[in-house]
This record gives structure tokens, C-alpha cells and sequence, in this order.
């Protein structure tokens, strides 16, 4: 049940079957200052994970330690219950991929050569690309909804076309996981649902760091809230987004209500950091309790 | 019935013409320019031997291989310059050329710089001081005058041991010199990810003034002689082209080249980002150190043959991007090069009457006119 602690109930890592990932005591600092502390959580294959919390919180961090740009001080990341640090680059670049926020400026390419990067890591020194490989990265392309703008300048696409060309480029990589590092960035609302919907939809497991609350909230299976490199909360979206952790760790007062369309928390800000008078708190509370009473 | 016969007809020239795009035809021209150049290249000279004669050597020689017919064994003078002096010349340029380019091209994709190429890491400063080393050692021993145009002029014939010990210990000095700088670049860099760029850039920079400061206060105390002929040597020449010559480059590029194809989708996943390229499976600072090692390798037996010749390195992989946007060509980039550089060579011994000019003085101006040229172009069109 419920609680209003600020204790989350952080789901144990031997809970899930099929864990595709599994993270441990990961902790990493620069220059004697601690980034990520004591970070512990799972994630079951197939399901997508929201990282949230407020900037400078770690998520970016976290995310890098998962996709070995960085290596953390202490702790375990298990991918399919191996030890990552096994991995060579190429095995597991071809088990993750990675969409991230922004590419280079110098950067002459079509969308056509973006998304066949995707099959570097599953190719060897001369290689060519097959009919196969021609077709996977056609219904990728189709997939995203790019087909029409193929041979045109990566350059030259929108934010949100760049956007859904580097997913395309994830799926040709055929991963397990895939690791997205604030997608919805500077796209307008339809792009940000589109792209989520989109990579919810490829079934395989998702870890996102997104900065829209309410858009994680609708459409993550589990969220981790990170807060000063903290695992600060970590359950589904109505345990983990409640009142007083938004307030706590966003520093924003809210009102948190059942979305009308899938139930799970939607969030009112209130402007000038406290709630206005004649707003019954209560009753919102009480909705809340209710909601999650029917989701142990 | 005569509509659709049109339309038919239509839709097959439609189909015959639309899949040759503008690009594709530049490239078929390419080729075709490329297959041609040697034989033309080969009727440009002091001799007057012309494009039909050049055609009749080649025609010949390749008989020579196939039927062993005594008529077609007996070599004439004409012969004898295309497939001695001519020919080499002409394949060293190439060589030389396509080398260039590739160095450059590479070396602008690994560090995402558009300024890098295969001078900025100290190579050629390095490699200049080796030279001037080698030549004041000589200049010491009183034998320079001899050696030095012998080293220059390509005239091999019977000047003596130490003569042909420098004509041997320059490009020796050259190569030991532009390792030497690579190697403190390649220490300076380090496989740390973190600005392994930057430190690459700037310690290139520093290593290409540091040796060019000992190089003038070598040429300092030197014999004027001696600074003509450090300056000659490093304005670049082919003139001292021959077949034993082009062993060594032309197998250092060919299978540079061949690396370069083998890692061609790493290189290109480094142009999307460090990061990016990471979570591609690639190996970031060890590829771009390895691949810093194989263009100074190129650069430094290059520059051990022919003398330094700037701007090609530079220019090439730029115009070649110019002229194919949206392709990675490194094939093309190896052909243009090598083509251009063939073509500054005939003009290098056309322009003046009964004088070469160094290759590096024209590659320099001609390029860079047409570099601003294409660039303009671009400009307005975009």
C-alpha cells in the first residue's frame, strides 16, 4: 500500500524473471565531487524505464555509465545478467543503442547514411551492405515515418525528423536495450508523443530520461526519480509522482489528479510555488490514494 | 497506338537517363579522365614524343608481355623516355597525390577538424629537419656541391659513393625526422578521450614550430647552397621518379588504403561525435591514434620521396566532398588527388621552357584558386 514517506519502494532487482538490466551500488565522482551515489535498480526486459529528476540531478551521468562512455568508481551494471565490463565494444554495441541529444555541426550526410551507421557494429572490416541490410534500413526509415526524405541532407531535417532518423539508426542497430538521453528535447508536444509512442512500441526494454513530467508519467512503465545522484524514488509513475516528492525534489508545488484517458498521475503546476487558496487539496489527495489503492 | 508507343519510348529514356544523376555522370567522366591521363600525361616533356606514340609504346609493351615477338622487343629511344623516366614520374605523382589526399581526408574525418591534414601534426617540419641535417652533415665533409645536385637534379650517373650515400641518407633523414615529431604528437595525445584532439592539434602545432626553428638555425650557419637546396627539396619534386623509387610508396598507400576501407565505417561513425561513435562499438582513441599513425606513415614516406607538397592534403578531401556532397568517397578522393597531382606535375615541367618548377609552388597556387573557386560557386548555389 501507499505510504507518504519519503521512502520509495524501490523495486528489488530479483523481483523480475527476464531483468534485462540490473544496476548495483553505482556510484561515480569527478573531481571529488560525488555525481551518482549508491545507485540500485532493475529493469525487466520489455518494459520502459523514465529517468527523471531535476537538472544536475545525474541523469545524463547514469545514463553514460550504462553505455560505458564512463566508467563509475564502484559498483555493477548487468546486462541479461552479464557483467558489461566483459563486453567488447563491438558485442555490446550490438546488444545497446543509444540515441543521443544533439550531432556535430561538420557533419555531411543523408539521412540514408545516418540510419546505415547503425550497422557498423555488426559488420566486419569490408563488409558490404546487402539487399538485407537495404530493406532493414528502409522499414526503419518507414518506421519513423522518413521514407519520403531519405536521400536528403541529415542536416537539412527538422529537430524532430533528426530526431526520429537517430531512433531509425537505433532500430537498424537491432539492440536489446535501447537508451535515450532526453528524446523529446526542444520537439514540439506531437513529436514528443509521437517519438515515445514510437520506441514504446519497438518491444524491447527502454530506459529515457525525459523532462516532461506529465509525458513520463503517460507513457513509462516504471520511473526513477533521481535527485542530487540519489535514487530518490523508483516504482510505477502513481508511486513515484506524488505532491510532496514534486515538492520536494522539484521544489514546485503541484496537484497531482487521475489522467481522465489512462489513470496514471497528471500534474498541475501551481504558479508562485504554493497553492492557491480554494483549491481543495484533499479531495485531490484522496483521488490519488484511491488510484493507487487499486494498483498494489 | 502511337501515344503509347511514346509513352513507351518515354518511360525507357526516362529510365536509361534518370539513374545517372549529375553526380554519377562526374564520376564516369572521372574514370574515363583517369584511364586516359596516363598516355596523355606521358606526351608532355622536353622530348617531343606525342599522344599517338605514347599510344604506340604502351601498345607495344603490352605485346612485349604476351608474345614474345623479337620486332616488338627492341626499344627505341622514344620508348625508352616513356617507360623509364616518363611513366614512373607520372605513377609517382599519382601515388603522391592519392596518398595526400587520403591522409588528409582521414585526418579531417578522426578529428573533426576541417583545417587538419597531414602537415599541421609536425610531419613535414620534422621532415625538413631530418634533411637539413643530413645535408649540413654533408655540407661539413666539403662534399655538398656535388651531392646536392646530384640529390636534385635526378642524374644519378657516376658521381661517386658519398654522393649516392646522400642521394639514399635524405629521404633516410626526412623519414627519421618526421617520425620523430609523429612520435611526439602520438605521446603528447595519449589514449585518454578526454581532448585527445585538442592536445593532438596543439601539440602538432608546437612540434611543426619547434622543428622549423632548429631547421633555421641550421640553415643559419649553413652554405647558401646548402639553403637553396633544403628549399628546393622542400617545394617537392617528382623529377627523381624512377621504378626502384616507387616500390616503397606505392605499397605504403595501397595498403593504407586498403586499411582505410577496412575501418571506412568506424572513421565515418567518428564523424557523428566521440559519443556517438562509442555507442557504435568503436574503439574511439585507439582508432583515432592508429589511424593518425597509418596518415603519418603515408605523409612521412611521401614526403621522404618527393619533398613537401603542401596543400593537397588539405584541399582535395574538401573539394572531392565539394563536388559529391552527402558521399563518403574515399575512393574518389585517392583518384582526384592522384589525377591532380599528375597534372601539376606536366605543368611543372611545361611552364617554364628549359626549367621545372617544384610541384609544391604550383599545387599551392593553383589549389587554392580553385578551392576559393569552388567554394564561391558553392556559396551561390546554396
Amino acid at each position: 500500500m501507499h505510504t507518504t514517506s519519503s521512502l520509495a519502494p524501490i523495486a528489488p532487482a530479483t523481483a523480475y524473471a527476464n531483468t534485462a538490466l540490473k544496476v548495483s551500488q553505482l556510484s561515480w565522482a569527478i573531481e571529488g565531487k560525488t555525481i551518482l551515489s549508491e545507485i540500485s535498480f532493475a529493469l525487466p526486459q520489455g518494459e520502459m524505464l523514465g529517468l527523471i529528476g531535476p537538472n544536475g540531478a545525474g541523469k545524463s551521468s547514469l545514463l553514460r555509465c550504462l553505455y560505458r562512455f564512463i566508467r563509475p568508481a564502484k559498483g555493477h551494471i548487468s546486462l541479461f545478467s552479464q557483467d558489461i565490463s566483459e563486453l567488447s565494444p563491438k558485442a555490446f554495441a550490438c546488444k545497446v543503442a543509444v540515441v543521443q541529444q544533439d550531432t556535430p555541426q561538420y557533419f555531411d550526410m543523408t539521412t540514408e547514411q545516418l540510419v546505415a551507421m547503425g550497422l557498423t557494429p555488426h559488420k566486419g572490416m569490408f563488409d558490404t551492405n546487402s539487399s538485407g541490410d537495404g530493406e532493414k534500413i528502409a522499414k526503419a526509415l518507414e518506421k519513423v515515418g522518413l521514407s519520403h526524405k531519405v536521400h536528403q541532407q541529415y542536416d537539412r531535417l527538422s529537430g524532430g525528423e533528426k530526431q526520429r532518423a537517430l531512433i531509425a539508426r537505433a532500430i537498424v542497430q537491432q539492440p536489446q536495450l535501447l537508451i535515450l538521453d532526453e528524446p523529446t528535447n526542444h520537439l514540439d508536444i506531437r513529436y514528443q508523443i509521437q517519438i515515445l509512442e514510437l520506441v514504446r512500441s519497438l518491444g524491447i526494454s527502454v530506459i529515457a530520461s525525459i523532462h516532461d513530467l506529465n509525458l513520463a508519467s503517460a507513457l513509462c512503465d516504471h520511473l526513477l526519480l533521481l535527485d542530487k545522484g540519489q535514487v530518490s524514488a523508483m516504482g510505477t509513475p502513481s508511486q513515484v509522482l506524488t505532491e510532496e516528492r514534486i515538492a520536494e525534489v522539484f521544489g514546485v508545488c503541484a496537484q497531482v489528479t487521475p489522467h481522465p484517458q489512462h489513470g496514471n498521475p497528471l500534474i498541475n503546476y501551481f504558479y508562485g510555488y504554493q497553492k492557491p487558496q480554494g483549491v481543495a487539496a484533499d479531495e485531490v489527495h484522496s483521488h490519488t490514494h484511491q488510484k493507487q489503492g487499486g494498483h498494489p | 497506338m502511337i501515344d503509347t508507343l511514346k509513352l513507351v519510348t518515354m518511360n525507357l529514356l526516362t529510365q536509361i537517363l534518370t539513374p545517372l544523376t549529375r553526380q554519377q555522370w562526374l564520376i564516369l567522366g572521372l574514370v574515363g579522365f583517369a584511364l586516359l591521363t596516363p598516355i596523355a600525361a606521358a606526351s608532355f616533356g622536353a622530348a617531343n614524343i606525342g599522344f599517338l606514340d605514347v599510344l604506340h609504346v604502351f601498345i607495344s609493351k603490352f605485346n612485349y608481355f604476351f608474345a614474345s615477338d623479337e620486332a616488338a622487343r627492341t626499344s627505341s629511344m622514344t620508348e625508352r623516355i616513356v617507360m623509364e623516366l616518363r611513366l614512373p614520374r607520372i605513377l609517382l605523382a599519382f601515388v603522391a597525390g592519392a596518398g595526400l589526399s587520403l591522409a588528409g581526408s582521414v585526418l579531417q574525418t578522426v578529428t573533426r577538424n576541417p583545417l587538419a591534414d597531414p602537415y599541421l601534426f609536425g610531419i613535414s617540419s620534422g621532415a625538413s629537419f631530418g634533411a637539413v641535417v643530413m645535408l649540413t652533415l654533408f655540407t661539413g665533409s666539403g662534399l655538398f656541391d656535388n651531392a646536392g645536385v646530384i640529390a636534385n637534379s635526378g642524374i644519378f650517373s657516376g658521381s661517386g659513393t658519398f654522393a649516392g650515400l646522400l642521394w639514399f641518407s635524405l629521404p633516410f633523414g626526412a623519414f627519421i625526422g618526421a617520425s620523430l615529431s609523429v612520435l611526439i604528437v602520438l605521446a603528447l595525445a595519449g589514449l585518454g578521450l578526454k581532448s585527445q584532439v585538442e592536445r593532438m592539434l596543439l601539440s602538432g602545432v608546437a612540434t611543426s614550430f619547434m622543428f622549423s626553428a632548429l631547421t633555421s638555425l641550421l640553415l643559419y650557419f649553413a652554405s647558401p647552397q646548402a639553403t637553396a637546396s633544403v628549399l628546393f627539396w622542400s617545394l617537392g619534386s617528382f623529377a627523381k621518379a624512377s621504378w626502384s623509387l616507387l616500390v616503397l610508396p606505392s605499397l605504403v598507400v595501397l595498403v593504407s588504403f586498403m586499411i582505410i576501407l577496412g575501418w571506412k565505417r568506424q572513421i565515418m561513425a567518428l564523424q557523428a561525435g566521440d559519443e556517438t561513435a562509442h555507442t557504435l562499438g568503436v574503439n574511439v582513441p585507439k582508432l583515432r591514434l592508429n589511424m593518425l599513425l597509418l596518415c603519418s606513415l603515408i605523409t612521412a614516406i611521401l614526403v621522404a620521396t618527393c619533398g613537401g607538397i603542401g596543400f593537397v592534403g588539405l584541399m582535395i578531401p574538401h573539394t572531392v566532398r565539394l563536388l559529391f556532397p552527402g558521399r563518403q568517397p574515399i575512393f574518389l578522393t585517392a583518384l582526384v588527388g592522384g589525377l591532380f597531382m599528375v597534372w601539376i606535375d606536366v605543368l611543372a615541367r611545361c611552364l617554364l621552357g628549359n626549367q621545372e618548377l617544384p610541384v609544391g609552388i604550383i599545387t599551392a597556387a593553383i589549389g587554392s584558386f580553385f578551392f576559393l573557386l569552388i567554394l564561391r560557386r558553392r556559396k551561390l548555389s546554396s
